[in-house]
């Protein structure tokens, strides 16, 4: 194996398959592969390209016409368009198409760039009840509410209601209800399907020019073949789920497939003769690229993956990306047969797949929105992208390139010829070594004698201080107390006022109380006398101060003296006291004055 | 209406107001309705166009009944039109300017329009907005009660909740509605998963595979039957995942590991070099394969794996390790060193650096440091016999012979079995303790063993026949294997054993470094 990956030989930099022919930054297009087709408009065997410019998504939808890399013709459209398709509808010379364009509920049909017919998509069935309801209202055999009343149960009983109930439900009162039915109750009540993908079928001959007819997916979750002569309705396929692209083959009139890919991520099969479409494969992500080669579909998905299936579903081979697919588009060059799919990448790069070998890159100005490969003016094998920005870019295949497998082994990735990066080591860190050696015996002998070292102070320090008993402040959580205590007088009486606080902060549920506590005194009885001993404290309530005094007589007469009393708050039937204090005690006894 | 110029569209939109209901505000209904007026009001030469053409009676029909019934078709837009550009947007990961476009329809259909929900739902559940996404999706399902999707999307993002059992309600229902799938199975095996029923687990996530095969589902299953300590089945269900997706590296690399584990090395090789080929820079084969090839003592093209991997994975504390461990096979060592403090740096808890540092430092002669290691080792892994071994030579070397002698006592306790432990154990005892007798039996063991299993390192059959020498036990063993050799083999060894006399302190040291090395890869790969 690794004798392969070497052979594969260097990666080094070529120049690009591809000649830059046009760029139009400032272009302002906003389209998807689906609405951009490449179409002999004059039938002179010059290509221009037809975009069908979403506008701004919501207003100022296009039709345009482009020739090199500006815009020569536009027609306003009413509705967003979906896609765009060019026909022949007829067998007149000299053979020019027409353009078909997918938008709302209709087929707008273009012919020599004029508005030449609209073909609504077949309404949807309307409840029969909700129509008795408004035809009654309009006729004002019920009230107001009693439709709003009747169209609400329709609604809860989960049937789909016209646009028109539901505008209707949401009236809030009845004036506006009245103006509401006034306005709109003659209507006659209408359910509209949206056209979601187009695609071409040819009719009875299979020649480029040949009489086509429309394939139109709805969001109905029907697929409607159009005649495109008389524009009627010739076949409806229902599925399960909305489809999203569309990829047919055949003839009309002998035997054709289409191929779904849906919304519910499976590509679904439909034959000319069954009205129900099979489930072809499904696929873990959603579907953004959807291309057919010969019998072979290949999907683009969300998941950055690149997948090959066979029109029996069996996944062919599956390839991962280096990067989040934007769209697709089919390169077919005709001249040397050779078809393999484009996919666009948000890293501004279009990645040529020849089954699952990349066989070229594009480097693009900027991320595609659509992409479109076909004959552009005169030029056979012209990559159109359309950007994201709006740009337009055109480039075209340089005529000597040809495209060979290169096989999997690409050889071994760039990054396995980047040096590791090892610390290195300073001299220092030489000179330790040499020394450990020299004295190994000596320094793991040191280190044991102070390790011992600090073991033995470390359990002194906590002996004594297990012995001293020291809590200045509290370490029993359940009680937190702090105790301060201060010396007033020169002796050899003194007083002593000790200050103590609950510091625990009171709930309503708990209080919080320190009950049962003592107040204890411990000093050298030698010197120090202590009256009282013992102090019974009160149940202390939390953040409240409370102070004690107590009164020190010192005992020694001959010397002064000075030593510590301890302070202990002590609870009931526990050995280790809540909270202690020291106090240093000041000089006193003897003869001060002497 | 297809019937304007350029010129009436700019008019229509320059007041958009004209006819417009006040509850359709959007432009294209404004925009259609004024422009229709103006056609009526101005035939233009598009007009003129159309009644050209009159020859299809449809078309004339059509631009009469337009004057009659103007606001039909257009006062109403469907709830749906703009849910395919919608999706168009959220498939491309535009995110940005798909959540425009639902605000846009969200608000022209008053919040009814299911879709587009669904998909503002979807974004937010990418953003990490879990709950958020959920009243969406419930909101959907209020919509619409009769789509499953909306459901299962519940589901999902109650799983994602941590809410398992209310999620299992949830995937019901959906099956209820629109019957099982393999989503459904998936998420309902996920669910049984986190709620620690294996057996039902199981079985959701073998239908999930009977209605439809995703490498998911492979990995899943694979992974809960690992869990529970069932390789055989894990294998199989990985085998069967390649089976359908040949070239998929993520079930390639697991199924490579299992064999790695199992010890068959062949396969494992063929497999792991194979998700190689499909992704030079995967990591988990990388390491899986340069830890097969460091057992074979290829460490220079190990190394170049690594060095792939590291580019992806800078901070890997086993990659390091395994990189520090090719080049102290390379006799790289302060390298090795450099690479496994880094390791330890990345994971200072991690016992298998701290063995590899602690035998680094052996062969350094840098014992007090050996032994530092080794003991903090211990504090973290109690019962390894390697690594009191490692402690014991350290010991030795330190001239602390009663504690080096405890601690190969606890060795051989531990792994009895090792001949690392028992050679060594003999070499002490015979060179330190002058322990003659203890010496010999302890190398009867080791003889025991090595008859049932020939396939011992060089150094350490070195060792042990110098030993033999030294304490003239007959190696009845190399008697038998002497037939079997070829000359120049035989000619080699003795040369060497001649060789490694001179530097005995030396090569005892050395002897354990490999088999120490070899067992941390070991080790490596059970812990991925």
């Amino acid at each position: 194996m690794e004798r392969s990956i070497k052979g594969a030989g260097e990666d080094t930099k070529k120049d690009s398959n591809w000649i830059n022919a046009h760029l139009n930054p400032i272009a302002g297009l906003y389209a998807f592969s689906s609405g951009i087709a490449l179409v002999d408009l004059n039938g002179q065997g010059s290509s221009n390209l037809v975009v069908a410019d979403l506008g701004t998504g919501l207003k100022d939808m296009k039709l345009k016409v482009l020739k090199d890399s500006s815009v020569v013709q536009e027609h306003s459209i009413i509705d967003v368009p979906t896609g765009i398709v060019s026909v022949y509808m007829d067998l007149n010379e000299p053979r020019i198409p027409s353009l078909v364009v997918g938008s709302g509920s209709s087929l707008y049909v273009y012919k020599n760039l004029r508005p030449f017919y609209k073909y609504n998509l077949p309404q949807l069935e309307v409840n029969a009840e909700e129509a008795k309801l408004w035809h009654q209202a309009a006729e004002q055999e019920i009230a107001v509410d009693t439709l709003q009343a009747g169209l609400e149960a329709l609604n809860k009983e989960g049937k789909v209601l016209t646009v028109q109930s539901l505008d209707y439900l949401e009236q809030q009162d009845d004036k506006s209800c009245t103006q509401f039915l006034n306005d709109y109750g003659s209507m006659s009540l209408k359910r509209e399907t949206v056209v979601t993908c187009l695609s071409t079928l040819k009719k009875s001959m299979s020649e480029a020019d040949a009489i086509s007819c429309a394939v139109v997916g709805t969001e109905n979750k029907e697929i409607l073949v159009v005649d495109s002569e008389a524009f009627t309705l010739l076949k409806t396929f229902s599925l399960p789920s909305v489809p999203c692209f569309m990829s047919v083959t055949g003839l009309y009139d002998v035997t054709f497939v289409v191929y779904a890919a849906c919304r519910n991520g499976r590509v679904y099969l439909c034959k000319k003769d069954s009205a129900e479409a099979k489930v072809c494969f499904e696929v873990s992500s959603q579907i953004v690229g959807f291309e057919r080669i010969h019998k072979q579909v290949i999907v683009a998905m969300m998941n950055q993956t690149l997948a090959c299936f066979s029109a029996k579903g069996k996944c062919l081979w599956n390839v991962d990306l280096p990067g989040s697919v934007v769209c697709t588009t089919l390169m077919d060059h005709k001249a040397k047969g050779f078809k393999a799919v484009m996919v666009g990448l948000d890293t501004s790069k279009v990645l040529v797949y020849h089954n699952n070998n990349i066989v070229d890159t594009i480097e693009l100005q900027g991320v595609p929105q659509a992409l479109c490969f076909g004959k552009y003016g005169v030029e056979n094998t012209s990559l159109i992208a359309i950007l994201t920005t709006g740009a337009i870019e055109v480039l075209v295949l340089k005529r000597t390139v040809e495209y060979a497998d290169k096989g999997i082994n690409q050889g071994p990735p760039a990054s396995q010829r980047i040096k590791l990066e090892i610390p290195k080591k300073s001299q220092l860190y030489v000179d330790q070594t040499v020394r450990e050696r020299n004295h190994y015996r000596d320094m793991f002998q040191n280190f044991q004698y102070d390790l011992r070292q600090i073991r033995l102070t470390a359990a002194k320090s906590y002996y004594k201080s297990l012995n001293l008993k020291v809590t200045p402040l509290s370490d029993d959580p359940a009680m937190p107390l702090s105790l301060t205590a201060s010396i007033f007088g020169i002796g050899p009486r003194f007083k002593m006022l000790l200050n103590l606080v609950n510091t625990a902060a009171a709930t309503s549920v708990d209080p919080k109380l320190a009950c049962r506590l003592k107040l204890v005194f411990r000093y050298a009885e030698s010197i120090y006398d202590i009256t009282p001993r013992i102090l019974n404290l009160p149940a202390l309530v939390p953040e409240q101060t409370y102070n004690f005094s107590v009164c020190i007589d010192c005992l020694e007469k001959e010397n002064p003296i000075q030593d510590d009393v301890t302070a202990f708050v002590c609870k009931a039937g526990r050995s280790k006291p809540v909270v202690t204090a020291i106090i240093s005690m000041p000089v006193a006894g003897g003869n001060v004055f002497a | 209406m297809l019937a304007q110029t350029s010129t009436g569209l700019t008019q229509a939109q320059s007041a958009p107001q004209v006819l417009v209901k006040p509850k359709h505000d959007q432009g294209d209904v404004g925009t259609v309705q004024a422009s229709q007026s103006v056609v009526t009001k101005a035939p233009n030469q598009s007009i003129r166009e159309i009644s050209h053409i009159s020859e299809k009676p449809k078309v004339s029909a059509i631009s009469a009944r337009r004057n009659t019934s103007r606001r039909k078709g257009t006062a109403f837009p469907a709830l749906e039109r703009r849910n395919w550009l919608i999706h168009m947007h959220y498939v491309r990961k535009d995110y940005a300017r798909c959540r425009d476009l639902i605000e846009e329809q969200i608000k022209e259909t008053k919040n009814r329009c299911e879709y587009a929900l669904y998909v503002k739902a979807m974004i937010l559940r990418v953003d990490g907005d879990i709950q958020q996404s959920l009243k969406l999706f419930q909101r959907c399902h209020q919509i619409n009660q009769s789509n499953p999707e909306n459901l299962k999307q519940i589901g999902k993002n109650l799983i994602l909740l941590g809410r398992h059992k209310s999620a299992i309600e949830c995937y019901k229902t959906a099956i209820d509605l629109g019957g099982k799938d393999w989503q459904i199975c998936q998420s309902l095996g996920i669910c049984a998963q986190f709620l620690k029923d294996y057996k039902q687990a199981e079985a959701h996530l073998s239908e999930a595979l009977t209605l439809s095969r995703h490498v998911i589902t492979y990995q899943l299953l694979s992974n809960l039957h690992l869990d529970h300590g069932e390789v055989a089945s894990a294998k199989h269900v990985l085998e069967k995942g390649i089976h359908h997706y040949g070239e998929n590296v993520e079930l390639l690399t697991s199924l490579g590991v299992l064999y790695l584990q199992a010890g068959d090395f062949h396969r494992a090789f063929e497999l792991l070099g194979k998700s190689l080929t499909y992704d030079p820079e995967n990591y988990k084969a990388i390491l899986a394969a340069g830890s097969l090839m460091q057992q074979h003592g290829d460490f220079d093209v190990a190394l170049s794996k690594y060095r792939a991997a590291a580019q992806s994975c800078p901070e890997s504390s086993s990659l390091w390790n395994n990189i520090a461990m090719c080049f102290f096979g390379k006799k790289k060592l302060v390298a090795a060193i450099s690479c496994l403090k880094r390791a330890h740096y990345l994971s200072p808890f991690d016992w298998r650096i701290l063995y590899n540092l602690s035998l680094l430092h052996l062969t350094m002669q840098q014992f007090a440091s050996s032994f530092q290691f080794a003991s903090s080792a211990l504090t973290l892994k109690r019962e390894h016999g390697g690594l009191y071994m490692l402690l014991a030579i350290s010991l030795a070397y330190l001239g602390q012979q009663n504690n080096a002698n405890q601690a190969f006592q606890q060795a051989l306790t531990l792994s009895g079995d090792d001949p690392h432990v028992l050679v060594n154990f003999a070499s002490f005892l015979h060179h330190t303790l002058a322990d003659s007798q203890q010496a010999s039996q302890i190398l009867s063991r080791f003889k025991k063993i090595k008859k049932d299993s020939p396939n011992f390192d060089k150094e350490v059959l070195d060792a042990s026949k110098k030993l033999m020498v030294a304490l003239n036990i007959a190696d009845d063993a190399e008697l038998g294997k002497k037939s079997s050799e070829t000359t120049t083999d035989k000619k080699k060894k003795r040369k060497e054993k001649r060789d490694s006399t001179t530097r005995k302190s030396e090569s005892k040291s050395e002897e354990r470094n490999l088999p120490g090395g070899k067992e941390e890869e070991n080790a490596e790969e059970k812990r991925d």
